[in-house]
């Protein structure tokens, strides 16, 4: 029995040497969501993920992925789940084909199951094309789908993202993404992914925030940027009257070309100041902070400088 | 029965992987080649002229120069396939040392596939790849002395294959202990050049053992590299010696040539029969199976 976790981890501990990189952590990803994992290079994203799919072993804790244990019944586990990992792992020099024909193996899909399976993959990634090519004459996105096509290829129900789509062009990263709410709403897939982008991050169900091996903050993305980010009002007319008054008032304010931002406690805050100055409100709009935000808070530390 | 099929998979992949990476398999073909253009460019002299002085010496003359010629290709011969069955293990074994530098290891052990099956597979493909490369070049020097002089009997062509399969399992067992401890590009460099510039001189391949001062030759003798040469040397030897008899060169003669040029082996003045140089190569292969279990076994338990 599950209780509809796929993966519950608790009390996780892994340490290199003298550097902790888990420390103390414990979390559960729910069957059928997207599960971020926010954290900069460093925070113990990729150790997590090693742990639970066999790669590494933890030293202390309970990892549980589709109700068993990892140590317990690691093959059991390994053929339940699939992962597409940071930088492919695939052979190079192998076509398309071999690659996924090698790797399907490994779950004891051979022959006919194997050529079955493999048209499903085909029409649902779109690899006909580039089925016999070698993996190195391919470009970033055609890999990527390769990656994935071999990440699901004996059909998992958990499929783990570790930072999929970085480095990859904002056109390709959008096809990854396409690919990966396709297999979500068709096979019901449960995605735990790891990532640097913020925008990503906030398309989740659900998201944890590490840091230093620890967990951070968790909650839905709606959930941390009403806790932890702050609202803005921009104001595009007007301005000299409302910087007059909010300054008096209080209020942190930026001014930028074209536009002045105040910066408010909550949504709640942005409703009061409308009714206290009807006046002001002639040109504006209201912001919800962002995920950006949020991690800035949470960790003192911005990402997208990491 | 599945995880027999993964093997076969996997021993597949690992072959693909070899023979696709043509930088791979040319650098593997490098210590046979550079003998080859050495032997073109003047050890075939040398080694003709070194005949003929022993000859000279027992008041013998051949009246035949292709025996002369074939013995001389045969002994170059015998050197390649006993070095290469090392020096190629360790080239084509890079197929392993690429998937823990390419992270490749990973994606295996995500996959419901035991460790050992993995560590089988590294170790069947690299016997399949060494083997396919030493009966290519074994074929090659085979036409070559049919060329230039064959006197080798069929029982030892037989014997020179069986021998190819013992040094190739020695070459890749000692490739699979010295490369499961390397997990860079510049190691696996390192070992390559190391043992591709250094394995054929500390078995005796690249020059007669008779031409080392006495306490190095019965070092290198007593290495486990060189008996692999030795049982190559007398397969290949046996029937040109037996030629040059029947021509009239006297048993003290045909004894010169074979201790001149490995087709005898000593430690010490004491002759090593050749059943002990097979006990010597089998015993080797023995330990080093042990060794390659162990380090999978620990690697296993590790992670």
């Amino acid at each position: 029995m599950d209780d509809g976790k796929i993966i519950e981890v608790e009390g996780l501990y892994k340490s290199f040497g003298e550097v902790k990189a888990v420390d103390d952590l414990t979390f559960c990803v729910k069957r059928g969501e997207l599960f971020a994992f926010l954290g900069v290079n460093g925070a113990g994203k990729s150790t997590t993920i090693n742990i639970i799919s066999g790669i590494l072993k933890k030293d202390l804790g309970r990892v549980t992925v589709c109700g068993s244990e990892v140590d317990a019944n690691p093959a059991q586990i390994k053929s339940r789940l699939g992962i597409v990992f940071q930088n492919s792992v695939l052979d190079r020099r192998l076509s398309a084909y071999d690659n996924l024909k090698s790797r399907a193996a490994m779950y004891g899909i051979f022959g006919e199951d194997f050529n079955k399976r493999l048209k499903e993959l085909c029409e649902m990634l779109e690899l006909e094309e580039i089925l016999k090519r070698p993996l190195f004459k391919l470009s970033g996105g055609q890999k990527r789908r390769i990656d994935i096509a071999r990440a699901i290829v004996h059909g998992p129900e958990l499929l783990i993202l570790d930072e999929p789509t970085t480095g990859l062009d904002p056109k390709t990263r959008l096809t990854v993404w396409a690919v990966v709410e396709k297999l979500r709403k068709e096979k019901g897939l449960t995605v735990f992914l790891t990532t640097h982008y913020m925008e990503e991050a906030a398309n989740a169900d659900y998201v944890v925030i590490l840091d230093g091996g620890k967990k951070a903050a968790e909650g839905t993305p709606h959930l941390l940027k009403n806790e932890y980010a702050s609202d803005f009002i921009r104001f595009y007319s007007r301005t000299d009257e409302a910087e007059e008054i909010l300054r008096a008032e209080g209020f942190p304010l930026k001014r930028e070309r074209g536009f002045l931002e105040a910066e408010l406690k909550g949504t709640r805050s942005a409703t009061e100041l409308i009714l206290r100055h009807p006046q002001l409100f002639e040109d504006y709009e209201i912001l919800k902070g962002n995920m950006d935000n949020v991690f800035l808070k949470v960790t003192g530390k911005d990402i997208k400088e990491d | 029965m599945t995880e027999f099929k993964k093997l076969c998979a996997l021993v597949s992949r690992n072959v693909k992987c070899y023979f696709k990476d043509k930088f791979l398999f040319l650098v593997s073909l490098i210590t046979p080649m550079i003998l080859l253009v050495l032997f073109v460019t003047f050890l075939r002299s040398v080694y003709i002229q070194s005949f003929n002085s022993v000859f000279s010496a027992f008041g013998f003359t051949p009246a035949n120069n292709r025996v002369t010629e074939g013995l001389a290709g045969a002994w170059l011969l015998s050197s390649v396939l006993s070095v290469c069955s090392v020096t190629v293990a360790v080239c084509s074994n890079a197929v392993m040392v690429n998937d823990k530098t390419e992270n490749t290891i990973n994606d295996l052990r995500v996959s419901p596939v035991s460790g050992v099956t993995v560590s089988v597979a590294y170790f069947i493909a690299n016997y399949i790849v060494t083997l396919i490369v030493m009966l290519a070049v074994a074929a090659i020097g085979f036409i070559y002395l049919a060329i230039v002089g064959w006197y080798i009997p069929a029982a030892n062509v037989f014997a020179v294959f069986g021998d190819l399969l013992l040094l190739v399992l020695f070459g890749t067992l000692l490739s699979g202990v010295i490369e499961s401890f390397i997990s860079t590009q510049g190691g696996l460099s390192a070992v390559s050049t190391l043992v591709s510039s250094l394995y054929g001189f500390i078995c005796g391949a690249y020059m007669p053992l008779s031409q080392f001062a006495a306490g190095v030759r019965n070092v290198i003798t007593a290495l486990p590299g060189t008996s692999g040469v030795g049982i190559l040397r007398w397969h290949f030897m046996e029937g040109y010696i037996a030629e040059f008899g029947a021509a009239g060169l006297n048993e003290y003669g045909q004894k010169a040539l074979l201790d001149g040029f490995d087709g005898n082996m000593y430690i010490g003045g004491t002759q090593i029969p050749l059943w002990a140089m097979y006990a010597i190569i089998s015993g080797t292969c023995a330990l080093l199976l042990a060794a390659y279990i162990a380090t999978v076994a620990i690697k296993n338990r590790k992670k």
